[in-house]
């Protein structure tokens, strides 16, 4: 390819992003070549510190470059509430379009028995640490409602009633707008299973 | 030249899946005439994919695919009857089910009758657990053509008593002994003829049938563990002084 060895490595390394073919990484390789020399080193300054400085916040487990991330740090927010989501972009999704003013908890996946994923890797006894200080007074279950999403909240919703702790689970059914006959099995028999009083 | 094979909503249940390429999914799917079939379902993890709720573990479904060489194409998807809700417990037990299929059974290879098993397998699990796993244990031994011995003595043919105290030898069969030893596998006859009978009601013939499945699984599962297994390890550790549901997983967890 080319000829240049660098430029087939930069090639190469642009397939890691998802959605990106050999095509279009050859694009985007010659479009920073070509047009965009700066926004290229921009890119390469940001990825490498963020590769090298960015973990886990060491309370919710979210990504953080910090030791402690700036949302639980924030003291405007209300610490009894403890919201529970899979991932980082849970977060994100929820803080985007909610008024949601507690913290957060981060499992970093879900229960996932045949890929040896279970309580540890969801850091699930630093949870349960977290919900023995008694600082928490509703623990708030925003897992995704598969079938391992929902066996995660399961296990989340026993230890939090070990330590005494309030649980919700956030409602999941039939979307707005949808109509009912176009919405699968699935969906349907949650948005019944967790119908409200009107 | 290879031939393509379509087939047209099977029967069927996804065991696991994997993330496949950018959008897609890597489906191992245990089917009712095709048995094991890993398929490939393209744009399955799109924001906006038909399938994006319905390819699940768990679900009862009817499948299509078009099958050419090793991994087929899934072509359709639709739910097969109710949609069951399993608590977290039941979900476990029956991922340890599932690894057990991918780990022991080969792509391909038609179980149909292993398949039944594992309907009623999946049915029986909210009402007795122990017994819906060690059954289903039994019957994926005698699938792959490990069936055991239960109701006859493997050396001279004698038919096992209900007061008698067995030593098994496994993939030969029980042999009646005086006394237990540390080292052998031992069980009362009436836990191996309740198996034999499939109904395992009380709590010392579970326990015995258990080990003695243990043994006779680990022959064929080598020396890798269950993922499972270590997963309800790892429940157990953490709900020492959790109330009932979940202190009882483990260590005397069902699936081992
Ligand atoms: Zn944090």
């Amino acid at each position: 390819m080319s000829g240049s060895r660098l430029i087939g490595r930069l090639i190469e390394s642009l397939r890691c992003l998802p959605g990106v073919g050999p095509k279009s990484a050859q694009r985007m390789a010659f479009h920073l070549l070509e047009y965009n020399r700066d926004g290229g080193r921009q890119l390469a300054e940001a990825l490498s510190m963020a590769m090298e400085q960015v973990g886990n916040c060491s309370e919710c487990r979210t990504l953080s470059e910090q030791t402690i991330c700036l949302l639980c740090s924030n003291d405007q927010r209300d610490r009894s509430l403890l919201c529970v989501v899979e991932t980082p972009a849970d977060v994100q999704a929820l803080e985007q379009s909610t008024g949601y003013r507690g913290v957060y908890f981060v499992l970093m996946g879900h229960l996932s028995p045949l890929d040896g994923i279970g309580p540890e890797a969801l850091g699930l006894d630093l949870l349960e640490a977290r919900l023995a200080s008694a600082e928490v007074k509703e623990l708030i279950l925003a897992t995704n409602p598969t079938v391992e999403g929902e066996a995660t909240a399961h296990f989340v919703s026993e230890i939090a009633r070990a330590q005494g702790v309030r649980t919700t689970r956030i409602a999941h059914g039939v979307p707005m707008g949808g109509e009912l006959e176009y919405i699968d099995g699935g969906t349907l028999s949650h948005a019944f299973a967790g119908r409200q009083e009107v | 030249m290879t031939h393509t094979t379509r087939v047209s909503l099977e029967p069927a249940w996804i065991l696991h899946q994997h993330p496949y390429r950018d959008s897609s999914l890597l489906l191992e799917v245990f089917s009712q005439e095709y048995g094991r079939v890993g398929l490939i379902a393209r744009g399955a993890r799109a924001a906006r994919s038909r399938w994006q709720s319905q390819l699940q573990i768990l679900r009862p479904l009817a499948l299509s695919w078009n099958l050419r060489g090793e991994l087929g194409t899934l072509t359709g998807a639709e739910p097969r009857g109710r949609v069951v809700m399993f608590p977290g417990r039941q979900v476990l037990c029956a991922c340890y089910l599932n690894e057990l299929l991918l780990r022991l059974i080969t792509r391909l290879d038609p179980h149909p009758e292993l398949f039944s098993a594992y309907e009623q397998a999946v049915d029986a699990l909210a009402d007795n657990e122990e017994q819906a796993l060690r059954l289903f244990e039994k019957r994926l031994l005698q699938a792959l053509g490990y069936g055991l011995l239960l109701d006859h003595e493997y050396d001279n043919g004698q038919p096992v008593e209900e007061q008698g105290l067995y030593e098994y030898h496994l993939e030969r069969g029980p042999v009646r002994r005086e006394q237990a030893n540390p080292d052998g596998l031992f069980l009362q006859g009436s836990s191996l003829l309740s198996l034999h009978r499939d109904e395992l009601q009380d709590v010392r013939s579970g326990r015995e049938v258990k080990q003695l499945m243990r043994a006779a699984l680990g022959l064929y599962l080598g020396a890798r563990p269950l993922r499972t297994r270590e997963v309800l390890r790892q429940l157990s550790s953490l709900s020492r002084n959790a109330p009932a549901d979940m202190a009882t997983l483990s260590p005397n967890s069902p699936a081992g």
